[in-house]
């Protein structure tokens, strides 16, 4: 008996296969069951997310469970032969792939925490389903244990990574918790809506929303269960806030230099943190220079997740050097006991990938 | 062999920030917490020069500036690893290594150049020994506070830049770097309250300049603690002037 991988992921399919290949929610048990059926696989988990649709199973010909499952995607869902390449590990391969996913190094964004819940929500359907067995126990119960050490022994979950994170992970910066912080939208725009709620994610509470059409404001507040004011009245709001963004179209600085100053004067050292995504940008460069105020414009949020996602793509090798290490120490668990003695502790493992192929007709 | 136990505490505190300096250019996180045992061995040096240089004079070792630094390094090491867990400030430990060791490294030169040995012993007097120990553990906590100053300092210039470097993700916000400070400066305050107290009922009443310069420091803090709390002092001043009223009572120290 061994194990086995097939899928596809954000780098292998577009979105539009990916979409068609996507498991709903719902229908996960059924089709479970319905691959246990076949002879060659005794044992299934689904992982589908929005960037990977991947099968795990257990068999015991896996090269053989690998295309009756290709047969049964083509069947059950709306792909054609040859439009879609699968990814196929066995054994060793199979379990570091896992391993990897379940670590966020096979995420679009690098050392994501999300597919880690994604991994065990799927583990935990699976075993509803009584579709997992010893090898599939084992191999997600080793999956967590190995997810968990990366992230905490590397630095693959440090810096920002977008312009929504590097604005929250400023503020955490500057107020800690941002459980009592109150953030205020001047210009209702689609990245502004996106910041507000990378902040509301992480506890920021009380949303102003100010625009020059009020309607415009009313929507957007309403979206974020927040107040709208009239975009001639945003400044007597300024006293109440910890977080400014703004993006407004308009042509000249709409937050000047004077005003933070009076307004600071007036906040007992509490510290003020705004950010401008305009272009042409709305706040006046010299607000930084006041004390406790903190602003970043739209590149230098940007700078800062791209610097971090360098930072992050730097940390693979050192994520893949702890998975290596941890492997060496404890082998792949799911694999013991097998003939040709893969598995349990030893040497390195050695990777017996199939290289990934395009679906042939079958 | 009380030199031999400070050399070892000064190391043990350069072993730590340089362990903690290597960690933080690593591509591998820090293990969290490794600069509390290697404060507690050097606490424990430290421990022992304290408790041999007050055998040698029968009285608390607090005779020349040496021993002042190492006393009051000492404090900042008890204040550290009594409060540094419960403020939750990460970094604390490598801003305050540093600092403790180049006091140290003071110490064993004055030592080695021109130690001034034992002095006439005392007379047995607990309100002497508690005017002492509340007064220096008073200048572990206005010290620690000084740290906390610093770091707001560097973590503000961080934010400041717009280019937050590695050590940016690993200190702790700027908010609960103030709220620390003005907790150690209140502490601070209240431990030295109870060393000036004690000075009143000691057998023998402290000369007339150490009165005033306990006086002066005690007045120094309490004025910065009382403004802050009638006016709010904004971060950068309060920081500022949490450094500079430890730079004026270690300087006070040296003229005690």
């Amino acid at each position: 008996m061994s194990i086995f991988c097939l899928g596809v992921n954000h780098k292998t399919a577009p979105v539009e296969i990916r979409e068609r290949l996507a498991f709903a929610e719902k229908s996960v048990p059924q089709h479970l069951s319905e691959i246990c059926g076949m002879d060659e696989i005794s044992e299934a988990v689904v992982l589908s997310t929005c960037n990977r649709v991947e099968i795990y199973g257990g068999s015991e010909t896996p090269a053989a469970a690998l295309d009756k499952l290709v047969e049964y995607l083509i069947g059950h869902f709306a792909v054609e032969p040859g439009e879609v390449e699968f990814y196929r590990h066995e054994a060793d391969a199979a379990a570091h792939h896992l391993f990897e996913v379940a670590s966020g190094l096979d995420s679009m964004v690098l050392g994501e925490t999300e597919i880690f819940g994604q991994v065990k929500k799927a583990y935990a359907t699976a075993q509803t389903s009584g579709t997992t067995a010893r090898r599939m126990n084992k191999l997600f119960q080793q999956s967590f244990t190995v997810g968990k050490l990366v992230r905490t022994s590397t630095r693959i979950q440090q810096g920002s990574t977008s312009i929504g994170s590097a604005a929250v992970d400023l503020a955490e910066k500057i107020f800690g918790q941002l459980d009592g912080c109150r953030v205020m939208i001047i210009g209702a725009g689609e990245m502004s809506r996106t910041t507000a709620q990378s902040l509301l994610s992480r506890g920021a509470k009380s949303i102003i929303v100010s625009n020059r059409s009020y309607d415009k404001a009313e929507e957007l507040a309403l979206e974020l269960k927040g107040r709208a004011v009239r975009f001639d009245d945003w400044e007597n709001c300024l006293d109440d806030v910890d977080i400014i963004i703004s993006s407004t179209s308009a042509p000249h600085a709409v937050v000047k230099h004077e005003m933070i100053h009076r307004v600071m004067s007036g906040r007992r050292g509490h510290s003020l943190f705004l950010i401008d995504i305009a272009v042409p940008r709305d706040i006046e460069d010299e607000v930084n220079e006041i004390d406790n105020v903190y602003l970043y414009n739209i590149d230098q949020l940007q700078q800062i997740a791209s610097e971090g996602k360098a930072r992050r793509e730097k940390q693979i090798a050192v994520c893949r050097g702890v998975i290596d290490e941890f492997l060496r120490e404890k082998g792949i668990e799911a694999l013991a006991g097998l003939p040709d003695g893969r598995g349990g502790s030893g040497p390195d493992p050695i990777l017996t990938e199939t290289a990934a192929r395009p679906l042939t007709n079958p | 062999m009380d030199d031999l136990y400070l050399i070892l505490a000064t190391l043990a505190f350069l072993g730590g920030f340089i362990l903690a300096a290597v960690s933080l250019r690593s591509e591998r996180p820090r293990k969290q917490g490794v600069n509390i045992p290697i404060a507690a061995v050097g606490l424990v040096f430290q421990s022992l020069f304290l408790q041999l240089r007050g055998e040698m004079h029968g009285r608390c070792p607090i005779t020349n500036g040496a021993e002042v630094l190492v006393f009051v390094s000492w404090s900042i090491v008890i204040m550290y690893l009594a409060l540094g867990k419960a403020f939750r400030l990460s970094l604390l430990g490598v801003f305050t290594m540093p600092m403790v060791f180049f006091f140290q490294l003071f110490a064993i030169v004055y030592l080695l150049a021109a130690d001034p040995g034992p002095r006439p012993p005392a007379a047995l007097d607990p309100w002497l020994e508690l005017h002492a120990a509340m007064s220096l553990l008073a200048y572990g906590a206005f010290g620690l506070a000084g740290v906390a100053g610093v770091m707001y300092f560097f973590q503000d210039r961080q934010l400041k830049s717009h280019h937050p470097g590695r050590l940016f993700y690993s200190m702790p916000p700027i908010r609960y770097l103030v709220a620390a400070l003005v907790r150690l400066l209140v502490i601070g305050a209240v431990l030295l309250s109870v060393g000036i107290v004690a000075a009143f009922f000691m057998k023998v009443v402290p000369d007339r300049g150490h009165l005033l310069i306990s006086g002066a420091v005690w007045i120094v803090y309490l004025v910065l603690i009382v403004v802050h709390f009638i006016k709010r002092l904004p971060p950068k001043p309060l920081s500022f002037w949490a450094i500079a009223a430890f730079a004026f009572a270690l300087l006070t120290l040296s003229a005690l």
